[in-house]
């Protein structure tokens, strides 16, 4: 039998037949051998075991049997690896292993990949790859149900359509970007000047630098829709640098249209250096009130590599006022880093310059990383606090609520 | 779920199958608690065999926690057989199968096959350092030394450091033997320990003793002691090398700790360059001071204590051997306040030097210039351990370097109840001994630890064994 599958697969081999064929026929074939190799095995074991009795070893000739001819290919083609096909290899033998390998990489990942310095750093961007294929199917498994609902519900609805009467014509999408647009113009004109920093591109990665635009994006989104948008400067912007790579890679044509400040200038040749003020989480100088004739400047950088000082550094060579937010002074805090990002920045501002109200701009600070806002009246928070700690700590919670007590005690002093 | 004690027919694992709530990946679970809970591998290839009969095939991902169960259990032919198939079924295999496969067979008689496979890992990737531990302690256990020291070798030029149960199979495989070749071998692997300043724990050291005392005509004996805090070894009275950095190693790390630390990516960071100048300028003038103090992080030593009483009560303490002080502190610290008294901050500066930076700059990097300028007979006082500063310089060696001198010359107080009392640095003795393996040529003292204390990075072994030869 196997001689004769041997032959059949020569012929197909010369290409004799067409391709179409040679491919539903390879399959076939394969199929026919399996499963006659496998009743050749089941009829042995009847044979010689008493029924009862199991043929452990039987997957070794399983596995032995029916990829005999695949291997002879195989050897002849070991010669030819190209570095990135082994690579290539590799993965695939990770993602059968079970590792978080995405299934398919485009040949820039895989460049990326392979320049990792680090089998730790290739891991963790091959994790990275395969978390953002699964939420990429994810989201297209989603929109596609969507739409066949949404085509379902059409052809419930198919009746003949009764135009409905209005007095406005239904152009809402683009109404609104012309409200706000012209809101931003006006701004661009009358508007108080935010300046984002763009200097700090030799101190992150390029993943940080991706997010860090990202953030940007869609700072720049709040406050085209805000009643009173800032007047958005970038300043330090270099045209060949990675920030504008980014830029033109989210906002496309849009990014030439776009109704915000750029200049490779630096802030202080802009504006007055009395005017200015840093904001950065490093400063000592803690901001009380927000102040409408001043220009405040965020440095534009995500730091995942806790690099502190940077920016305060930054303010210091150039002699600058500095102040950070007063996340102590309002807010219980609990865990994480004092500094934001980009977009919860800007909403916190935004908020501040409409109302001027520290507890409502602060509700952008994300929740996880405070406990609740410090004017609620005290017995209300420590009983917050009880069950934060006896869900969290168990026994210890005695100690911790004195340790508590304690401090907030002298924090009331200190004011 | 808990695997079956005994193999059982396909109609068995089907109804398992079923019942488990994910059938999908019913084998994979089945596969990780075998593994777990050690099973019999007849029950695992019975399950393999339904799996085979079902699919025609089985996943590499079961294969290789079977390969994993067997190595486990120390199946050699199954070992191999999981082998062959996979050989003639993957092109290559991923590292995680290789281990396996490496560690199993080095374990066995069959070792020696598992070093065409470390080539066959090095092909794809650099092996990992567990790799290289399996195929050295194969080697080692069946005498063959010279393929050990290659691997070895070959395995520190791949920049990948050795465990200690490497190192250690050395010396226990080598006992009594006489070959040149291997003992420069061993006193290199010694050397290797020095160099990184790595300290063997109890058996390793153990290992080290029963080697140099089983060398053939070597004569050596070794003694378990504790050194005096003179440094001075009371088994063969010798004087350990001094806690001293070299000329060049002082100026090469006072030169280190400029860049790297005081200036860093940006001077902004820690200070400015007008204020570091000025510092400078200051320090100059003055030189040499005796003992370098961190005002603030003294002034906290007893939290109910005013906060310039306790500098107070330190300068005091110091400035009765007529020593020259260097205080450094902020220019806050000038304004009087509940915790800064003018009057008392004007009666210690007839008493010492004081410098106060800007608020916002970082006073320990000041105080590591101001020590490292004044020559090497000059200590410092605080009680930061200054992490975060050897983390700022760049190269291993330097750090080791910074670690060496501070372990020489910083002081740290302690609170006691009644007065100050001045203890240098971490319960530990001032160590005018240095902390490494060290040798005369017919002397070797080896630092270790015992297994029982834990060790921090800033402590050092307290123990060591005295080894020498007699003639």
């Amino acid at each position: 039998m196997q001689s004769a599958n041997v032959l059949l697969k020569k012929i197909v081999r010369s290409s004799v037949l067409p391709f179409a064929a040679q491919h539903g026929m390879k399959k076939d074939l394969f199929l026919l051998s399996r499963t006659l190799s496998l009743s050749l095995c089941l009829k042995q074991d009847n044979s010689c075991n008493p029924s009862e009795k199991l043929d452990l070893d039987a997957w070794k000739k399983v596995m032995k049997s029916g990829l005999q001819e695949e291997v002879s290919e195989m050897v002849s083609e070991r010669k030819e690896l190209s570095t990135v096909s082994a690579a290539r290899e590799i993965l695939e033998m990770w993602r059968l292993a079970g590792r978080p390998v995405p299934e398919t990489l485009s040949e820039e990942q895989l460049k990326t990949f392979m320049e990792c310095p680090s089998k730790s750093a290739k891991k963790k961007y091959l994790k990275y790859l395969h978390l953002k294929e699964l939420y990429k199917k994810n989201d297209k498994r989603k929109t596609d149900e969507k739409r066949e609902r949404r085509l379902e519900m059409q052809e419930q609805a198919s009746k003949p359509d009764e135009t409905k009467r209005n007095s406005f014509m239904c152009l809402w999408a683009s109404t609104m970007d012309r409200a706000y647009s012209w809101r931003v113009a006006q701004s661009m004109i009358f508007g108080q000047p935010l300046v984002f920093d763009m200097s700090y591109e030799k101190d992150m990665s390029a993943r940080e630098v991706a997010n860090a635009v990202k953030q940007i994006v869609l700072g720049e989104g709040f406050n085209r829709r805000s009643v009173d948008p800032f007047h958005i400067h970038f300043c330090n912007f270099k045209d060949d640098s990675l920030y504008n790579k980014e830029f033109i890679k989210h906002y496309k044509e849009a990014w030439g249209r776009l109704l915000i400040t750029v200049t490779d200038q630096c802030y202080t040749e802009v504006f007055p250096k009395d005017k200015l003020i840093y904001l950065t989480a490093d400063s000592p100088k803690v901001m009380k009130t927000f102040d409408h004739d001043k220009i405040y400047i965020v440095g534009s950088m995500v730091d995942k590599s806790i690099k502190t000082g940077v920016s305060l550094a930054r303010a210091k060579r150039l002699g600058l006022e500095t102040a950070a937010l007063p996340l102590e002074k309002y807010l219980l805090w609990n865990s994480g880093a004092k500094n934001l990002t980009l977009d919860q920045m800007m909403c916190i501002l935004l908020t501040l310059k409409d109302t001027g109200d520290w507890k409502k701009a602060l509700e952008f600070v994300p929740k996880r990383k405070y406990y609740g806002f410090v004017n609620k009246p005290v017995h209300e928070l420590k009983k917050t606090l009880n069950l934060i700690n006896m869900l969290k700590l168990g026994k210890r919670q005695e100690e911790v609520q004195k340790q508590f007590a304690k401090n907030y005690s002298k924090k009331l002093m200190q004011k | 779920v808990q695997p079956p004690d005994k193999p059982l027919q396909a109609e068995e694992w089907n109804r398992l199958r079923e019942s488990f709530r994910s059938p999908e990946i019913f084998e994979e679970v089945m596969f990780n608690s075998m593994v777990r809970c050690n099973s019999p591998i007849d029950v695992a290839k019975s399950l393999l065999t339904h799996v085979a009969k079902n699919n025609g095939d089985v996943a590499y991902n079961l294969l290789v926690k079977y390969l994993a169960l067997c190595v486990q259990q120390g199946q050699t032919s199954e070992i191999r057989d999981v082998y062959d198939i996979m050989k003639t079924r993957f092109r290559i295999l991923e590292s995680g199968a290789y281990s396996l496969l490496i560690r199993g067979l080095s374990n066995s008689d069959q070792w020696r096959m598992a070093l065409p496979l470390l080539e066959e890992v090095k092909k794809i990737m650099i092996p990992s350092r567990t790799n290289y531990e399996s195929c050295i302690k194969a080697a080692c256990r069946h005498q063959e030394m010279n393929l050990a020291c290659e691997l070895y070798h070959e395995m520190l030029a791949k920049d990948l450091v050795p465990t200690l149960d490497v190192l250690q199979a050395f010396f226990d495989f080598s006992r009594g033997t006489k070959a040149a070749e291997l003992q420069k071998e061993l006193f290199g692997i010694l050397l290797y320990l020095r160099e990184n300043q790595i300290y063997p724990h109890r058996t390793f050291m153990w290992s080290i003793k029963l080697w140099f005392e089983s060398i053939p005509g070597g004569n050596w004996r070794g003694h378990l002691t504790n050194i005096k805090d003179s440094g001075q070894c009371p088994v063969c009275n010798h004087q350990l090398e001094s806690s001293d950095l070299t000329e060049e190693e002082y100026n090469n790390l006072r030169e280190r700790i400029i860049k790297d630390v005081i200036h860093g990516t940006d001077t902004f960071r820690k200070t400015s360059p007008q204020e570091f100048e000025a510092f400078q300028t200051f320090v100059e003038n003055r030189l040499p001071f005796d003992i370098v103090i961190d005002g603030l992080n003294v002034s906290h030593i007893k939290p109910r204590k005013m906060q310039c009483e306790n500098l107070f009560n330190a300068v005091n303490c110091l400035a009765k051997e007529n020593a020259r002080l260097l205080v450094l502190g902020r220019k806050h610290m000038l304004i009087n306040s509940s915790n800064w008294k003018r009057e008392i901050m004007k009666e210690m500066q007839n008493k010492a030097d004081f410098f106060f930076a800007e608020n916002i700059s970082e006073d320990d990097a000041f105080l590591l210039y101001a020590t490292l300028r004044s020559g090497k007979h000059c200590k410092f006082v605080t009680r930061d351990f200054l992490r975060d500063h050897k983390a700022c310089l760049s190269d291993s060696l330097t750090r080791h370097l910074f670690r060496k001198w501070q372990r020489g010359h910083q002081i740290a107080f302690s609170p006691s109840s009644k007065k100050i009392l001045l203890t240098v640095f971490i319960q530990q003795p001032a160590f005018c001994y240095d902390c490494v393996v060290q040798t005369t040529g017919d002397t070797w003292h080896i630092p270790y630890k015992d297994t029982f204390e834990e060790k921090y990075s800033y402590q050092v072994p307290r123990k060591w064994l005295c080894i020498q030869q007699k003639r």
